[in-house]
């Protein structure tokens, strides 16, 4: 039992680390291939570490409406990102799979954009209050697109076990697994918005809210909240390859977990090339294009409960 | 004789109002009228006749007439006709029947005419300072000629905030500009927001004050000032050169020699593609489509570096001169601009179908900030803004001017009037421009650069000149003066006449639409804020002594 509570705590602080470690490399990838899409140089790949060093060492200066509130939504913006990637497996097994199940998944999702709005709710300011309010509207359809999904895999495997749940049985049915396909095809379209990427980087829009909710962010605190969208991208990533990429993550240990990186760094790739070849949306069009998708979700959510 | 025709139709209606007319050259009129006459002419000009509103300008003549003066501008477009109408009025408490209820388009202009000149139009539903900032005293009119260019009048309490209108009920105020990223311009915009929809808004420019229009009437010499002019904005520059030298040629008929007409006509085409690659790449940053703003500015730097080979500058070409031009195109810089034309063509064709197809960027921008013919017509917006709701209209061809007489070109227009056809219109004008440019190079004849211009400039003697800046018409207003200098110069350049479109555009639209609208009449702030007696920079005022001003704006010769 003993070596078992040990084990966990261990995964669990190794998932945390490789999340905290890789999360600007891959954001220095991210803006090293759209500066090549843009014909330019491009910051080093170890830009975002320097980044967000140098933020980190700068003067942390209270500002706003409600300091300590922004303050406490910087940290628990960060927190939350690093309490998810104890659940979410990063290319092993799920470490801390007896501490939740995938419904613990879905709050702290949830929380990772609450806490968007406490930061605009602390800035007080107009486009940020602008900004949560595009903020609210996209996460109250958004989230019931990835409660779907869940829920979906949660049917086949019959369990809210994380670790059954993320481990690709979505596609474990007999015959073509229909759900499975539709699902993969929602989660795809959306996974823009799930990352808050242009096209949908809207409640941010720099040149619309000059960064939203984030506008009276400075220093050690902007380097939280940076780091937290930073690791968002790959938490994401993570959730969507072991829900709809399992293949080859079962095989014997550096196989499988390069595997799992490599589709990782795919999906990284995704995103920068359709946020560096579109332009972004309004707040209304995004919202009818989520509902579109959670009308879609829905269905294939209704062939899973029937088997398909 | 069309001016002639036109004076007919004015003589049949009015007779007696009109006191005298002159017609220097078949393109220009000038009508002086009775001053009870001129809201009544204006409207039948504006209405009737189908004119286009330009500008009002205010003179203050007391010194050479005794009287003050009010010329509202007109165009005849399909007629290649400008038209003055032109007011005389007492010297003291001068005042004059307001048009803007007739001519909208007027309304800023009359404001500006009160603030600076003094002017009072009567009548005026919307008498607010325009100009002047709220602090500056009542009375003090910086453009009267009793005004000196470097005073401030000691109760002038430059702290002093602004004030604002009252936003309608339940609306929410967003402040915009002078300090966000898509308006990084000294100009404010209230906007009155309902949830996400603008219900309408307040604006508040003429911030950054530099008193070119006075300094030209009062210190500088003709010469100096296509230097000034330059100065005015930081894209279009030189157009407001050639316009300013054009409106001074046109009141002294003077005519430049071919080949000066050639380089100014090639200059401007320079300026242009540069402008609307520019805008290009802007308008898609404003959208989030980065990738296509870098592309835009990669092609673009090519052009500016020609620019730099022709005239020693990327920007602020120091082109012109009255009766001619400074710089010549030797065989190589000819040999390069075409290649750079080619470069640029060939590399801005698959953007032009990129964008064409993209349906993304068709979603943010159709039917978005809608200019309707009728805005148009009564807001007097001009250039790209018209042509993309379907007003067939170009200075180029209009009133024609340098050698676009001699060139082949087509005036693209588009029939939506939205952002997207802007965008299409702008796109297809680089090609036009190419084109243009290429004629130019195949035409230009050998010769001088300069007329030699050997007698004073007549005194008393008005100019006016319409340009197809990229923006729009850029319409300049000369009375030449004593001292080697102009009287009067007035400056309209087209930001001043589309902004005025802007609270229309962007009224019942989502607040997401906003900068993209704004943006997609490509204001250029700069081109607004013109007028000032003084230069506040921080608080500190340096005065400049003529000869300091003479040695800045001569430092090549020197």
């Amino acid at each position: 039992m003993n070596r078992g509570m040990a084990w966990t705590i261990l995964s669990g602080v190794l998932n945390v680390a490789t999340v905290l470690l890789l999360a600007p490399l891959f954001q220095g990838i991210l803006r090293k291939i759209t500066a090549r899409i843009q014909s330019r140089q491009g910051p080093p790949i170890w830009q975002p570490y320097f980044d967000l060093l140098k933020l980190l060492g700068k003067e942390d200066i209270e500002s706003g409406e409600t300091p300590p509130m922004q303050r406490f939504a910087a940290y628990l913006s960060l927190a939350t990102v690093l309490a998810l990637a104890c659940l979410v497996p990063m290319g092993l097994a799920v470490p801390m799979n007896g501490a939740g199940d995938v419904i613990l998944l879905i709050y702290l999702l949830t929380l990772s954009g609450i806490c968007t709005l406490l930061a605009g709710l602390a800035a007080g300011s107009t486009y940020s209050l602008l900004g949560i309010s595009r903020e609210m509207m996209s996460m109250i359809t958004l989230e019931p697109l990835l409660v779907v999904v869940l829920i979906t895999a949660a049917l086949h495997v019959h369990s809210l076990r994380l670790d059954s749940v993320l481990s690709g049985y979505l596609y474990a049915t007999a015959g073509i697994p229909w759900s499975g396909l539709i699902l993969l095809g929602v989660m795809l379209l959306a996974f823009q918005a799930f990352v808050q990427r242009v096209p949908f980087d809207i409640s941010e829009a720099e040149t619309e809210l000059m960064e939203g909710p984030l506008m009276e962010y400075s220093g050690p605190k902007l380097a939280l909240f940076k780091y937290a969208q930073m690791a968002k991208l790959i938490i994401y990533s993570a959730i969507f390859a072991s829900l709809f990429l399992p293949w080859g993550s079962h095989l014997v240990f550096p196989i499988g977990w390069l595997l799992f990186w490599i589709k990782v760094l795919a999906l990284v790739l995704v995103v920068t090339l359709v946020a560096a070849t579109h332009a972004r949306y309004r707040i209304d069009q995004a919202i009818r294009y989520f509902a579109v998708l959670l009308a879609v979700a829905a269905v294939g959510l209704a062939l899973a409960s029937y088997g398909y | 004789m069309i001016a002639r025709d036109r004076l007919e139709q004015l003589r049949l209606k009015f007779g007696a109002a009109i006191q005298r007319a002159d017609f220097p050259a078949d393109n220009r009129l000038f009508v002086h009228v009775e001053p009870a006459a001129v809201k009544s002419m204006c409207q039948y000009i504006f209405r009737d006749l189908d004119a286009r509103y330009v500008i009002s300008i205010g003179v203050d003549d007391r010194p050479y007439s005794s009287h003050f003066l009010v010329a509202h501008n007109f165009a005849f477009d399909p007629d290649h006709l400008l038209c003055s109408v032109l007011v005389e009025l007492p010297p003291d408490q001068p005042s004059i029947e307001s048009i803007s209820d007739v001519v909208p388009a007027a309304s800023w202009a009359e404001r500006e005419m009160r603030d600076l000149v003094g002017i009072e139009p009567i009548g005026h539903k919307y008498l607010k300072r325009l100009v002047l900032p709220d602090g500056w005293p009542e009375g003090v009119h910086p453009l009267r000629k009793d005004a000196r260019w470097d005073a401030i009048p000691a109760d002038f309490s430059e702290d002093r905030e602004l004030t604002f209108d009252d936003p309608p009920e339940g609306c929410m105020v967003v402040p915009f500009g002078p300090f966000h990223p898509t308006l990084d311009e000294p100009a404010h915009f209230r906007l009155y927001v309902e949830g996400e929809m603008v219900r309408g808004c307040e604006y508040r420019g003429f911030m950054a004050h530099r008193g070119i229009e006075k300094l030209a009437e009062s210190v500088m010499s003709y010469n100096d000032i296509p230097m000034l002019a330059e100065r005015i904005c930081g894209i279009c520059g030189c157009v407001h050169s050639v316009a300013y030298t054009q409106a001074v040629e046109s009141a002294v008929a003077l005519k430049p020699p071919p080949r000066a007409e050639y380089i100014r006509t090639i200059m401007l085409e320079i300026e242009r593609l540069h402008s609307h690659l520019l805008w290009t790449g802007l308008a898609c940053h404003i959208l989030g489509f980065d990738t296509l703003f870098m592309q835009s500015f990669r092609i673009r730097e090519p052009i500016m570096w020609i620019a730099e080979k022709i005239t020693g500058n990327r920007k602020t070409y120091a082109l012109c001169q009255i009766g001619g031009v400074r710089w010549d195109f030797t065989p190589e810089v000819k040999v390069e601009l075409r290649q750079t034309l080619d470069k640029l063509e060939a590399e801005w064709r698959p953007i032009v179908a990129a964008v064409s197809g993209d349906k993304n960027i068709q979603k943010r921008t159709r039917g978005v900030g809608v200019a309707d013919k009728k805005l148009v017509k009564n807001v007097g917006l001009v250039g790209p803004v018209a042509r993309a709701a379907g007003v067939d209209m170009d200075c180029r061809r209009d009133h024609p001017y340098a050698a676009y007489d001699r060139v082949e070109f087509n005036v693209i227009t588009a029939k939506d009037g939205d952002v997207w056809s802007r965008l299409l219109v702008r796109m297809q004008e680089v090609f036009e421009s190419i084109r243009i440019i290429r004629q130019c190079l195949d035409k230009m004849e050998d010769g001088p650069l300069q007329l030699e211009i050997k007698d004073e400039l007549p005194i008393g003697r008005i100019g006016l000149s319409s340009i197809e800046a990229p923006r729009g018409e850029s319409h300049h207003f000369v009375i030449t003066g004593e001292n080697n200098r102009p009287r009067r110069w007035r400056v309209r350049a087209p930001t001043y006449q589309n902004l005025q479109g802007v609270p229309a555009m962007i009224k019942d639209q989502q607040i997401a639409d906003m900068t993209i609208s704004l943006g997609s009449i490509d204001p250029c702030f700069s081109c607004t804020d013109r007028m000032e007696t003084i230069d506040l920079r921080s608080g500190a005022v340096r005065v400049w002594s003529q000869q300091e001003l003479l040695k800045l704006t001569q430092g090549r010769k020197a």
